[in-house]
Parts: structure tokens; C-alpha cells; sequence
């Protein structure tokens, strides 16, 4: 069989009905181009829900006592070497914090928020949203500072302001009430406003201090590839035997529903708008065949074989097709450029925030996702040629000669 | 070695019009031998399509058996039919039939494209028919671009290209004036006289039945009268 043939003659019935087809190609262009840019912000989305959710504290992989997580307090806590180094490669990983977190009280002399106390190392926590957020005041200096940093939120709750002096008070080793009073050193400005409610910071020495207890409650490592945590979780588990090694998707089920989700979320999104698109070829196509049932009699009474009419037909769709895929895969790159900085949502930051989701949308570029588009897309132009295709095949050269 | 290209034995082929049966052959007996030029005519129903038809396995016979070149056609698929039709015959059909989005030099390699011959003999036979048809100048021109009797030639070109056992032509002057009637018949003349081409023509035109070696008349599917010309 000549592929030749079946090429020129392919591409020579695209170009016959030039205007025809250029709308089709405009209309798959169209399609791809809203299925990629859309890929893009769905991604985006996608991994701004897994990056909150891995700042907020909580890291790829996280360490803590069994019963930790139903009842955290620091007689859930864990004992580390002072040495102690996460079994992890340095280059797989971004780095590790060790903190104490757990209930508080915090007082003013007006107003009681409950609250969770952290105490940490400040030069580790690169790691998690407080080693970058903006501060009022000063942050923390090292693991001794006996200061507070709090929310610009819970400030305003409180009533209070940095360098004012608040109180905490929370449950010892012992299980006794341990009560201190704090100066704020500084308020931070998170992404929304429930993290500014939520935690207080301190130095971890201080805070053991506090507690009488040398332990801590929680190590939390954050890693340069995120899809390797599964890898250094079984690596974990082994290190830490007595302990509950979990990664982000088990700490945070609500924000891994929504990674999962988006990832269907694709995909639907790309059967609806190419579905209807598989429509219109599928229309074309059959209008095509059925322009050139004489011509298919004929050529089929000269000598070509049905698996070549078949061949031809299928090989038009992939054309058209694939035109319109290039096109719009084009198109859909020219629109995550101009966006690529950044959509900013402020204006829907409450809602986005509950979902965990940053106010600024920064679309992300997923080449594999266009390779998706691409093949999906190919393959649909196959399927939608299989029955136009069929019915070129059934075209009987002596009936189709007599029209 | 028989000498006989075409051989329809008892060949019957009735069609249903408003469940009305239409017999269209009546136990057709019938041969043409190599280097024959026969012309099938008769009035409208009588049969010289179908006859023609089923020569080319376009059309399968009810009962009766039709051998081409020594091959019974009833044993065989649709696509070795198919395959047949590609390797021992060339088709001129009424209104021409070529293939719009090619050029008359692509329709005319178009079945050598289909039999898998290489391109430049591809180039080199298609370029000898053309110019033995005098088209030499035409080759690049859209089917679109040519006159019907241009168009005509460019048909007959692309069925003789192959050197086919058998080139089958189904009215094949019906759209032309009378002078270019002429020329293609004496073309046909030529090639069956020069090449030795065997051509089975349905026709009710007289002139082309002038130009024919042996003239069938069929009436009513069965062969009223078998003539040699005078």
C-alpha cells in the first residue's frame, strides 16, 4: 500500500475545502488552547493547595508520637539526639525543623484567644510560611529567645500591640499549667488571616524551658522533590520505628482530596470541551465522505483497497487535528506567558484562603500535560474518524458510480 | 494456451425495482477473445452495463460464471476483486471519473501508485501514455482545467498505463461532442490495433459501434445479435 498516495491524496482533500476546514482547525485551536491554558491555572491551583499545605507547619514528611495528632501536648512528645540528623540525602532534601507545637492560651489585659504555641528554631524554619512572612517588629533570634511573634490577626484580637506584653498559658511535662509572660517581639502577615490566628511562635529552648521538658513534639522536613516522599517515608518509617512518620496527603486529607481532585479535574475538563469538539469533526468528516461517494466508488472500482479508503479517511482526521492541536498548544503557551507572573484573587481571598488556596494564582506549566492534550487529542481524532471512515469503506463502487 | 479474455457462462442477473424483479441478464453465454474490440449495445434495460459490469466484477452475477483471463470471478472476495480489477483491467467510465485534487499526470500514475511501482517508472509511463494521447502539455493541469474530451483521454490514459488484459469503457463517448468522439475512438482503434488492447465498449452510439471489430446486441439481457464489423 502506498502511504504516499494516501498522504497526498489526504492533504489534498484538507486544502480542497480550504475554508471548511480552516474553521474547523480554528475551533480545535480554540478548544486546546482553553484546555491547556486551563491545565495550566487547574495545575497552578493544584500546587498552591499542596504548597500552603506543606508550609502551614507541616512539610512533606512529618514525625511525631503515636496518639500525637488526637491529643498534641508535650507529653506526646519525643526525645531527639542532640546530633540528630533526618536520614535523608542533603540533596534530596530542603531542609528539617524540630518544633514543639501545642495548645495554648494567650491573654492581653483585654481580650483570651486559644491558640497554638510553637516553639521553634528560627534558622530552621526556612522550611515552613513563618521563615518568609512579613513582620512588624522584630522576628525571632534564636531557639533561647524567650519573646513571642503572633499574628497581626490575633494582634488585633488581642487588643495589643509589638512590644506590649501578653501571657500564655499552657500544660507542663507534668501536666500541670505552666504560665508565662511574653513581649511581642514582632507580628506577622500571613497569607489570610486563619494562620495569624492560629500560631504563636517562641524559641524551642525557651519553650522547653517552659514545659520542663527536653523533648518535642514534631520533626518536619520538607524535600526538593515532592513526588519522592513516598521513597523517604519508607526510609522514615524504619528510622523512626516507635514513632508516626506521615506525609502532607495524610496530615492534610482536606488540601490531598483537592490535589487528587484536580487531577480528574483535568481530565474532565478535557473530555467536555473536546467532546463537543469530536462532534464537529466527526460532522465534518461524514460531510466530506459523503461529498466524495462518486469519487470513493470510483477509485474503489479502479483498484484501492477498502483498508486504504479507510487509511485516508483516518489519516485526514489526524491531520486536521493535529493542525488544530499545534495551533492551539501554541496558543495555549501565549497565554500562560502573559499570565505566567501571576492572577492575582485578592479580591476573592477569604473564599480562596478557605480553600487553602493562595491569593495570587501562578499558573503552572506541566509539559507532560501538554503532551496529554496533545495525544488525547490525536487519539480522539482517530476515534472520530473510525465512523465516517466506515462509512467510506461501505461505499459500493457500482452504486456510488451510478449517483 | 486459450486466447480468451473474457468468458460469461449462462450468466443471469435479475435486480428488484418496487419488488418488481427486472431481469436484467438471461443466461448471457459469451466471450471475447485477445485483441478483440467489441462493442456491447442495445436500447436502455437491455443489459449492456450489467453485462459490462459484471466483466469487471463490479457486479456479481446471480448464477453463471464469468472468467477473466482465466480467473472465475465467483470464487473470489470483494478485495480480490478488488485486487483483479487493479492488476488485469483499466476503466473508461461516461463522465470521465477522475480524481479532482490530482493533476492529469497524478491520475494517471494513480494505479501505478495502487500496484506499488516505483516512482520514476511511475513518472516515466505515466509521461509516455500522456504524450502518446498528445497530453504531454497537460500533465500539470487540474482535471478542473480540461476540456471533456482532455478529461477522456487523460481516463484512458490512466486505464491503459497499467497494461491491463482488459480495458472495459461504459459510454465513454456519451459527453463528448462528435469530433472529439472521433478522435477518442480512433485513439481507441489505434490502441487496440497498435497494442493489441482487448476493449469491451457499452455504447448506443452508432459511431462508436462503427468503430468497433464485432458488435453485441443485446435486447431484454440476452444477446440478440453477435456480429463481426463489415
Amino acid at each position: 500500500m502506498s502511504f504516499k498516495l494516501v498522504w497526498q491524496l489526504s492533504i489534498r482533500n484538507i486544502l480542497r475545502h480550504r475554508r471548511r476546514n480552516l474553521m474547523l482547525f480554528a475551533a480545535i485551536a480554540v478548544a486546546v488552547t482553553g484546555v491547556s491554558s486551563m491545565n495550566t491555572l487547574i495545575r497552578g491551583m493544584q500546587y498552591g493547595m499542596m504548597d500552603t499545605a506543606v508550609e502551614n507547619m507541616t512539610g512533606h514528611i512529618k514525625i511525631h508520637a503515636p496518639g500525637y495528632r488526637d491529643d498534641p501536648n508535650i507529653q506526646k512528645g519525643f526525645a531527639l539526639d542532640e546530633d540528630f540528623e533526618p536520614p535523608v540525602p542533603a540533596e534530596d532534601m530542603l531542609g528539617w525543623a524540630a518544633r514543639i507545637r501545642i495548645p495554648a492560651v494567650i491573654m492581653s489585659e483585654r481580650e483570651t484567644r486559644g491558640v497554638q504555641i510553637v516553639g521553634v528554631d528560627p534558622s530552621a524554619e526556612a522550611i515552613s510560611f513563618i521563615g518568609d512572612v512579613p513582620i512588624e517588629g522584630d522576628g525571632l533570634e534564636s531557639t533561647d529567645d524567650g519573646r513571642i511573634l503572633i499574628g497581626r490577626e490575633l494582634a488585633i484580637q488581642l487588643e495589643t500591640e509589638v512590644g506590649r506584653r501578653i501571657v500564655v498559658i499552657t500544660q507542663g511535662i507534668d501536666g500541670r499549667n505552666r504560665e508565662k509572660g511574653y513581649r511581642i517581639v514582632g507580628t506577622y502577615d500571613a497569607e489570610g488571616t486563619a494562620l495569624e490566628k492560629m500560631y504563636v511562635f517562641t524559641g524551642l529552648s525557651s519553650l522547653q524551658g517552659l514545659l520542663d521538658s527536653e523533648d518535642v513534639t514534631e520533626v518536619s522536613i520538607r524535600l526538593v522533590d515532592e513526588p519522592k516522599r513516598l521513597t523517604f517515608k519508607q526510609l522514615l518509617v524504619g528510622f523512626f520505628s516507635e514513632l508516626a512518620v506521615m506525609d502532607w496527603l495524610e496530615l492534610e486529607p482536606m488540601a490531598a482530596a483537592m490535589f487528587i481532585f484536580a487531577d480528574s479535574v483535568i481530565y474532565i475538563w478535557f473530555a467536555l470541551m473536546m467532546s463537543a469538539l469530536t462532534f464537529g469533526l466527526i460532522n465534518t468528516l461524514i460531510t466530506s465522505v459523503m461529498e466524495r461517494v462518486k469519487e470513493l466508488g470510483m477509485v474503489r472500482a479502479l483498484g484501492m483497497p477498502k483498508r486504504m479508503v479507510l487509511i485516508q479517511v483516518v489519516v485526514e482526521s489526524t491531520i486536521i487535528m493535529a493542525v488544530g492541536v499545534v495551533i492551539g498548544l501554541i496558543g495555549g503557551y501565549l497565554v500562560f506567558l502573559t499570565i505566567e507572573d501571576g492572577i492575582n484573587l485578592g479580591a476573592f481571598a477569604e473564599g480562596m484562603e478557605m480553600a487553602g488556596i493562595a491569593s495570587v494564582l501562578v499558573p503552572v506549566l506541566r509539559w507532560d500535560d501538554f503532551i496529554l492534550v496533545a495525544w488525547l487529542s490525536l487519539l480522539l481524532g482517530i476515534l472520530a474518524s473510525l465512523y465516517p471512515a466506515w462509512r467510506a469503506v461501505k461505499v459500493q463502487p457500482l452504486e456510488a458510480m451510478r449517483r | 494456451m486459450s486466447n480468451t479474455v473474457v468468458k460469461c457462462e449462462k450468466v443471469e442477473k435479475t435486480y428488484q425495482k418496487d419488488s418488481v424483479p427486472v431481469y436484467a441478464l438471461r443466461g448471457v453465454d459469451f466471450e471475447v477473445n485477445a485483441g478483440d474490440f467489441v462493442s456491447l449495445s442495445g436500447p436502455s434495460g437491455s443489459g449492456k452495463s450489467t453485462l459490462l459490469n459484471v466483466i469487471g466484477g463490479l457486479d456479481r452475477p446471480d448464477s453463471g460464471e464469468v472468467t477473466v483471463d482465466g480467473v472465475a470471478l465467483s470464487g473470489l472476495s470483494e478485495s480480490e476483486l478488488t485486487e483483479l480489477r487493479l492488476r488485469k483491467m483499466g476503466f473508461v467510465f461516461q463522465a470521465y471519473n477522475l480524481i479532482p485534487v490530482l493533476s492529469a499526470q497524478e491520475n494517471v500514475e494513480f494505479i501505478l501508485q495502487l500496484q506499488g511501482v516505483p516512482q520514476a517508472e511511475r513518472r516515466e509511463r505515466a509521461e509516455a501514455a500522456l504524450e502518446s494521447l498528445g497530453l504531454a502539455d497537460m500533465s500539470h493541469r487540474q482535471p478542473g482545467e480540461l476540456s471533456g474530451g482532455q478529461q477522456q483521454r487523460v481516463a484512458i490514459a490512466r486505464s491503459i498505463v497499467s497494461n491491463p488484459v482488459l480495458l472495459l469503457a461504459d459510454e465513454p463517448t456519451a459527453n463528448l461532442d462528435s469530433g472529439t468522439t472521433e478522435d477518442l475512438l480512433g485513439l481507441l482503434r489505434r490502441l487496440n490495433e497498435q497494442e493489441n488492447m482487448t476493449i469491451v465498449t457499452a455504447t448506443h452510439d452508432p459511431i462508436v459501434m462503427s468503430y468497433t471489430k464485432r458488435q453485441v446486441h443485446l435486447r431484454d439481457g440476452a444477446i440478440e445479435r453477435d456480429a463481426l464489423a463489415a
